[in-house]
């Protein structure tokens, strides 16, 4: 691979609904690595659309996603071989013990030979609870839920990690711990596309943060430029224009 | 991949209250269905035992003026099959022997007699309860198979790697099989230790055999109603839709289509019941032997007329010569007029009733369970396998007792020309124990396959169809 080779690119992506519905507008974005790059929006936007389509769960109207260069239409288990997914609530199996769905999924991931202790071990890196290994996940809190599923992500070691309204209502703490991990794994290189609605956490994290708006990137800023504008002003400015589409 | 969804699925299962129940009833049930009626089969074989040795007694002492008369009643008895405990079918709907005599085989009583009511809705036996009872719970198990985990997101968070969809279809397949199998299973094997204890002839002839085949059945159908359930789940966004679908196919396969299509079948090919046949057969009998009377009496009178008296009585006076022979060719043309006439109209009731019974057979196809159910029942030996063995040894043994017993009673009945009507009655002697035994031919495993072509074929549309839908369905399922 290419260094220069983006980890993440969407090429003039595009998604028409069945209903009609455009939710995704000729979009354009890369995520090199050792970058964040955070999508804001409001509900809608075509922030969720855009990680559908860069895991294939739905086919492109028109357009491309590549993951480390690999087009995701045309050979959609290769591309999945090097992104890891964290949703906003993460999917687990509640009946199963944390170490069991982290086993689980990380023989999905590809990694087969796991000892207990290299679970524990990522358990430990996100902050999870000891005592919580070995328990249920269906008693777990929230936060607790979004600590194991980040753990799933870096157990399967992939470059580029895609993060759907990862902090949506974690508390404070949980937000922060949960930021704390991102800033590591970024400094391993890793390329991280976070959708999210929580501006100041963009702003805090994002080395890059791209506005979408009724399925289009309206605008994209790097976290330079951040540091003389008001991100929270210029997102509410966006959301409160005139519909795109009359 | 495929392994570690396999392990995924028995451990979820594992886990959740549907397995431990699901054991539960088929550890309880099971054994307790074939403890019951291997209760039940006992005493109904002492039953036969017992019946079989008055009538082997009662034909010991036959006498030939008994037969004469008609004051014995040659039966022959139907033997309780063994794994009749598994699958009763028409066990206790046939009836418990046939009565033979010189104008045909009129049936004996049948068991279902000393039945309540509520039996007539199901017996309970391991049929009932695979019928029943697991498919059910087969289908509860795939119930959320596919949309239970698009539900609660674990869908998307698998196929996020690097995971192709028919591992996931095949392996969540072979989890809920091993899941729904080994309770299953183990319930047998328990049931077949009770049934030892119980001193069943589980060793004798092929029995073992033959529960293997029918659990192998067992667990083939199981595992069509558990791709029927995950075709379903994999073509609902949502598990109470899906339940809901599961709900009104099992109404359907179990309970509706299996009764409507004999229905059906009675409605587009009636025929007539076997009373009326036997009536219709009685009253050409009557014909045939009034004629034969007749025609006897007129030859009588021609041959004897003005003979002196006593001629009748004297073998060597030259009426009898010329009277005998007629005689016994004028009953022999009789006996074969009659025997072809009712062999006709059992053959064109029987050509009736395989129309009607074939028609219903395909209709019923249409569930799972009902093809399933003829399998079976066949390879226990109560289904419609055995009761055309049975009709056929009553055939074939009224044959023999014609030939050995009811031949040489001949009974000459003379309606004379002025009115006057005369009987005598001859018979050779016959040796009771040389008279043949009443036997029913036991259907081999291969009958049973050969006659159930259409069944086995109807259970192997129902795995393939369904898994097909399933992979289908699943291939474009959206998992968002």
């Amino acid at each position: 691979m290419n260094l220069q080779t983006p980890l993440l690119k969407a090429d003039d992506l595009s998604k028409r609904y069945e209903d009609g519905v455009l939710a995704l507008d000729h979009l354009n974005l890369t995520v090199p690595a050792g970058e964040v790059y955070c999508l804001l929006g409001a509900n809608g936007a075509g922030k969720t659309t855009t990680i559908n389509l860069f895991l294939n769960f739905i086919p492109p109207t028109t357009g491309t996603c590549y993951i480390r260069g690999i087009d995701v239409t045309k050979d959609p288990l290769e591309a999945k071989k090097h992104v890891a997914f964290v949703s906003e609530n993460v999917m687990l199996y509640g009946n199963f013990t944390a170490r069991q769905n982290l086993e689980f999924f990380a023989k999905l991931g590809g990694k087969t030979a796991l000892t207990k202790e290299a679970c524990y071990q990522v358990m430990r890196r996100v902050s999870l609870q000891e005592k919580a290994f070995e328990q249920r996940v269906k008693t777990f809190s929230k936060g607790m839920r979004q600590k194991l599923g980040i753990s799933i992500a870096i157990i399967k070691d992939a470059p580029a990690i895609l993060l759907d309204e990862p902090t949506s209502g974690l508390d404070p703490k949980a937000a922060e711990e949960f930021l704390e991990i991102l800033h590591e794994l970024r400094g391993e290189g890793r390329a991280i596309l976070m959708s999210t609605h929580d501006i100041f956490r963009a702003k805090e994290i994002g080395d890059r943060v791209g506005i979408m708006k009724e399925g289009r990137l309206v605008l994209e800023r790097s976290r330079d430029e951040l540091r003389t504008e008001d991100l929270v002003k210029i997102y509410i400015d966006y959301m409160k224009s005139e519909p795109l589409i009359a | 991949m495929f392994k570690t969804i396999v392990r995924k699925e028995l451990l979820e299962n594992l886990f959740s209250y549907r397995f431990p129940l699901f054991a539960l009833i088929c550890v309880v049930l099971i054994p307790l269905s074939l403890f019951i009626n291997n209760a039940q089969y006992s005493k109904r074989l002492r039953d036969y035992s017992e019946q079989v040795r008055l009538s082997d007694e009662a034909s010991s002492g036959l006498k030939m003026q008994d037969v004469m008369s008609g004051r014995v009643a040659m039966k022959g008895f139907r033997p309780p099959a063994p794994l009749s405990i598994f699958a009763q079918g028409f066990e206790n709907a046939l009836p418990r022997y046939y009565q033979f005599s010189q104008d045909g085989a009129t049936t004996g009583e049948s068991s279902s007699g000393d039945e309540s009511l509520l039996s007539t809705q199901g017996k309970f036996d391991f049929i009932f309860l695979v019928q029943m009872v697991i498919s059910l719970i087969g289908l509860l198990f795939a119930s959320d198979a596919i949309s239970g985990e698009k539900e609660s997101g674990t869908l998307r968070a698998m196929l996020s790697n690097r995971l192709p969809r028919d591992s996931v279809l095949i392996g969540k397949l072979a989890g809920g099989a091993v899941s729904l199998w080994v309770p299953f299973l183990a319930a047998i094997v328990l049931g077949l230790l009770l049934l030892l204890v119980g001193s069943f002839p589980l060793f004798a002839g092929d029995n073992l055999g033959r529960i293997a085949v029918l659990t192998a059945f067992a667990g083939l159908f199981i595992l069509i109603y558990f791709v029927i359930g995950m075709a379903i789940s994999a073509s609902t966004a949502k598990t109470r839709v899906s339940l809901i679908s599961i709900l009104l196919v099992w109404t359907g396969f179990q309970l509706v289509i299996p009764k409507l299509s004999d229905m059906t079948a009675a409605l587009v090919h009636p025929i007539r019941t076997e009373t009326q046949v036997a009536l219709e057969k009685s009253l050409l009998a009557n014909t045939i032997d009034t004629e034969a009377a007749k025609e006897l009496g007129r030859q009588y009178d021609l041959i004897f007329a003005g003979a002196k008296p006593g001629t009748a009585d004297d073998a060597n006076s030259p009426e009898r010569k010329k009277w005998d022979p007629l005689r016994d060719e004028l009953q022999l043309q009789t006996r074969e007029k009659k025997a072809q006439q009712m062999a006709a109209i059992d053959e064109t009731y029987e050509q009736q009733r395989r129309r009607q019974h074939n028609l219903a057979v395909d209709l019923s196809l249409i569930s799972p369970s009902a093809a399933f159910g003829r399998v079976v029942a066949d390879v226990c030996g109560t289904g419609d396998l055995a009761r055309t063995k049975y009709r056929e040894a009553v055939r074939s043994h009224h044959k023999a007792l014609d030939n050995e017993l009811f031949s040489k009673v001949k009974r000459t009945i003379m309606m004379h020309p002025g009115g006057r009507t005369t009987m005598a009655i001859s018979a050779q002697p016959v040796d009771p124990k040389k008279l043949p035994k009443f036997s029913i031919a036991s259907a081999s495993l291969g009958e049973a396959f050969k006659t159930n072509i259409r069944s086995l074929a109807a259970l192997l549309f129902w795995l393939i169809v369904p898994f097909a839908a399933a992979y289908i369905r699943f291939r474009k399922y959206d998992v968002r």
